[in-house]
């Protein structure tokens, strides 16, 4: 697979360079990810296309400082990335969120370990909690909340503290359909008003579609990029419109091709 | 893998230090052998007492039988009867209504605390401490059977009911075996009590069992002797215990909630 | 099996009836037992041990009246408790977060952990003689290895992905201790501290009755060797009704902490 050099000129938010990741374990090696290069641009909202167990976690886990590999290199606006980078921030497969913290102690809890003072802290994330539609369930525990609303509290959480980047794995996997709906126009509803580069990763072709500036396919275990589409749909997206189903329709042979080998 | 090798390793060296650590200070005199007997004293001890009666009366092994005997027996009365109190109580609204306030009197009241009532009654021989130990296995024995059986998730019993199974049916084929698991925490929360308040009892008033033998040895100073009975006492408590969640392992399917 | 709530009413007075049945019950058998068999030889029947209770209130029993004697093991059992949770906390955290502690403190551990706090009494004496710190130490080792096991258990429950969240929010080594490790850990040290709460209020009693002239355990002890049964019975009731405002004290303050956790509702 050859990929196009990048036209922009400007430095990438994000950068990898044949990043692969070997996990070792007692029954031997598992290799995830297998020379990945990819480059993402700034505001940019990407989407990693993935089968189930195929390396997606991994890949957001070593771009958020998680896990680590001595084999290829991440640099975020051309610094190599060291340990925890404070421009990424992530939201979760499972909703992550601290149960013995509030709906407002959840999403203030970056800036307040960063030490921003609480008058501060307390404003953005008020806003932020209203921004994903939250509002007057600040004091409510994680454990009185449904599905859904955990993910938002996890989403506004990423959004307080300010990153550059924000990674979402998966993160509407576990919800229902309507709800899913739903919160994906969220989600397209807060990128276009808080810019930010998004890399998010789904199994869902819809979802994809209607998010994605890009799409990024990754081959079954170990992940590497298998191909990539650019999506130029006019925003929001018509998931009726031909385009949009020639699309799918592209996409999902290619997986199912790969998964009739 | 390799990281827990390395842990067992250092474990293994923890152990032995602190052993030779205690052998040392105890023989070099740094602490008073007559405050901490260095473990090579205690390993004789440990011997002597296997066939010598003094200072208290009894080998060691009598000791243990004895107080075994004891706990054992207090124990399994008090799950017997305990269990089905438990039961009857979750399952019989009036039963409840009846026991209940009686029980919440006894409920908070520390089993040593029954240990003079009950050698008043019965005597400073067996019969006084396997009553205390009633008691002692027989309240936590009721609490956890009685959660047990009102936690049976109620799905559980609709779905039982829709198939026709009678109020009976119902107790015995659905809520007593899903309340087992509760049933055997309290079978181990009994068992604990046993053997706290058996060495208690003994330690207070008696004339044979391992509280017996370490009260008496404190009394003519053979700290030695009293050491030795402490560790015992530990040892078959937690051989008690791993019985019991053996048996609870082997018995109770579907784990624990 | 769910009853609509018109018929609550009806329940609870149904409840309060048969409960004061109960008791009327077992006043009666406790009586008529009195009256008509050995039991009432040494046993005081419930009028007189009633009358005594309140007595106790205005006579001192040995040196003390009732409520000093109550006040003494309260205080016994309070420091004891309070030493004994602070340490069992701190080693049970460090056993819990460090492989290395663990691996070290463990194995010395599991020596006296399955030893009951009372069977500590015999050692106690022999090193630090008969005293209150005798008796701190004995309710401190009562209560001790269940508040480590506890905390451990808690520590080591850890969900590491929240430490991996934490720490994509830019927390420090130290802000990751004190902000997910312990808020975390704390249901666990609820669970510990409500258990080692009634086994040190056991060791306290079997500790009195053995090495001191006061305190609850001591009234107990003293009503069976003087052959007043009714001062045991009041030593009873008083420590299981001391012992239970202790107790539901412990869990409201569990609720207040801990109203994030599922357990505490
Ligand atoms: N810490 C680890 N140690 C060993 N193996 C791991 C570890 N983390 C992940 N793996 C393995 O790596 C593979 C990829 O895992 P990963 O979670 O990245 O996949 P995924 O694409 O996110 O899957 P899913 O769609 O289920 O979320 C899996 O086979 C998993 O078992
Ligand atoms: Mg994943």
């Amino acid at each position: 697979m050859v990929r196009e050099k990048s036209i922009n000129q400007e430095t990438p938010m994000v950068r990898l360079e044949n990043l692969s990741k070997t996990f070792h374990v007692d029954e031997g090696d598992v290799r995830v990810l297998d020379s990945i290069n990819l480059d993402i641009k700034k505001n940019e909202f990407l989407v990693l296309f993935g089968a189930g167990q195929c390396g997606k976690t991994t890949l957001l886990k070593m771009i958020a400082g998680l896990e680590s590999s001595k084999s290829g290199s991440i640099s975020i606006e051309g610094k190599p990335l060291k340990g925890f980078d404070p421009k990424v921030g992530m939201v979760y497969q499972t909703t992550a969120l601290f149960p013995w913290l509030t709906v407002m102690g959840n999403v203030e809890f970056g800036p307040k370990v960063r030490g921003v003072s609480k008058a501060e802290r307390r404003k953005k994330a008020q806003y932020y909690i209203d921004l994903v539609g939250l509002n007057g369930f600040e004091n409510h525990f994680p454990s009185m909340l449904s599905g859904g609303m955990c993910q938002r509290v996890g989403i506004a959480r990423a959004y307080c503290n300010d990153p550059q980047i924000i990674l979402m794995d998966e993160p509407f996997g576990h919800l229902d359909a309507q709800t899913r709906y739903m919160m994906e126009e969220e989600v397209e509803k807060i990128w276009a008003k808080e810019k930010r580069t998004v890399i998010f990763v789904t199994n869902n072709i819809e979802e994809a579609l209607y998010l994605a500036d890009r799409i990024i396919i990754l081959s079954e275990c170990p992940a590497s990029i298998q191909k990539e589409y650019t999506i130029d749909l006019q925003r929001p997206r018509n998931m009726v419109s031909s385009e949009f189903l020639r699309l799918r329709e592209e996409i999902s042979t290619l997986v199912e091709l790969r998964e009739g080998v | 893998m390799k990281a827990r090798t390395k842990y067992t390793l250092i474990s293994i060296i923890s152990l032995i230090l602190f052993i030779l650590l205690w052998e040392f200070l105890s023989q070099t005199g740094i602490v008073s052998a007559r405050k901490l007997p260095a473990p090579s004293k205690l390993f004789d001890t440990f011997i002597y007492k296997l066939s010598n009666k003094n200072p208290d009366g009894g080998t060691l092994g009598e000791h243990i039988a004895t107080s075994m005997k004891e706990a054992l027996l207090g124990f399994f009365f008090g799950i017997a009867i305990g269990v089905p109190l438990g039961i009857c109580m979750a399952w019989f609204k009036k039963f409840d209504m009846f026991f209940r306030p009686l029980f919440d009197l006894i409920k908070p009241i520390p089993p040593v605390g029954w240990v003079p009532i009950m050698i008043t009654f019965f005597g400073i021989g067996i019969m006084s401490k396997v009553s205390v130990i009633f008691i002692a296995s027989f309240i936590p024995a009721t609490i956890n059977a009685y959660s047990g059986i009102k936690q049976t998730k109620d799905v559980h019993m609709w779905v039982a009911q829709t198939f026709g199974a009678k109020n009976r049916q119902v107790l015995f084929t659905v809520a007593i075996p899903s309340a087992a698991p509760m049933i055997f925490t309290g079978a181990r929360v009994a068992l604990n009590g046993s053997w706290v308040s058996l060495v208690a009892a003994e330690l207070i008033a008696s004339i044979k069992g391992l509280g017996y033998m370490i009260q008496t040895a404190r009394l003519v100073g053979r700290i030695d002797v009293v050491f030795v009975g402490v560790l015992v006492i530990g040892v078959f408590g937690a051989i008690m215990m791993s019985t019991l969640s053996y048996l609870e392992k082997k018995f109770v399917k579907g784990g624990r909630r | 099996m769910t009853m609509p709530k018109l018929s609550m009413t009806k329940d609870s007075r149904e409840t309060l009836l048969y409960g004061i049945l109960g008791i009327i019950a077992f006043l009666f058998v406790w009586q008529l037992a009195c009256m008509y068999t050995n039991f009432g030889k040494i046993f005081p029947t419930p009028l007189v041990s009633i009358r005594a209770f309140f007595l106790a209130f205005v006579q001192p029993i040995g040196r003390y009246t009732l409520l000093s004697h109550i006040a003494i093991s309260l205080r016994r059992v309070l420091v004891g408790y309070a030493l004994s949770s602070v340490a069992g906390v701190i080693i049970g955290l460090l056993m819990g977060y460090s492989k290395m502690a663990y691996a070290i403190i463990y194995p010395i551990f599991c020596i006296i952990r399955p030893i009951p706090g009372i069977a500590w009494i015999p050692l106690a004496i022999l090193w630090i003689g008969i005293g209150e710190s005798t008796i701190y130490f004995i309710i401190f080792m009562g209560g001790f290895s269940q508040m480590v096991m506890n905390t451990m258990d808690g520590a080591q429950n850890l969900d590491t992905e929240l430490v991996g969240v934490a720490k994509v929010l830019g927390a420090q080594e130290n802000q990751i201790f004190s902000k997910i490790v312990l808020p975390s850990t704390i249901p666990y040290i609820f669970t510990g501290l409500q258990t080692s709460l009634s086994t040190s209020w056991m060791a306290v009693l079997a500790a009195e009755m053995i090495t001191a002239r006061e305190g609850a355990g001591w009234l107990i002890l003293a009503g069976m060797q003087t052959g007043r049964i009714e001062n045991n019975v009041i030593g009873m009731i008083s420590i299981g009704a001391v012992g239970l405002v202790l107790a539901s004290l412990l869990r409201n303050l569990e609720r207040r902490l801990c109203r994030w956790s599922v357990r505490s509702r």
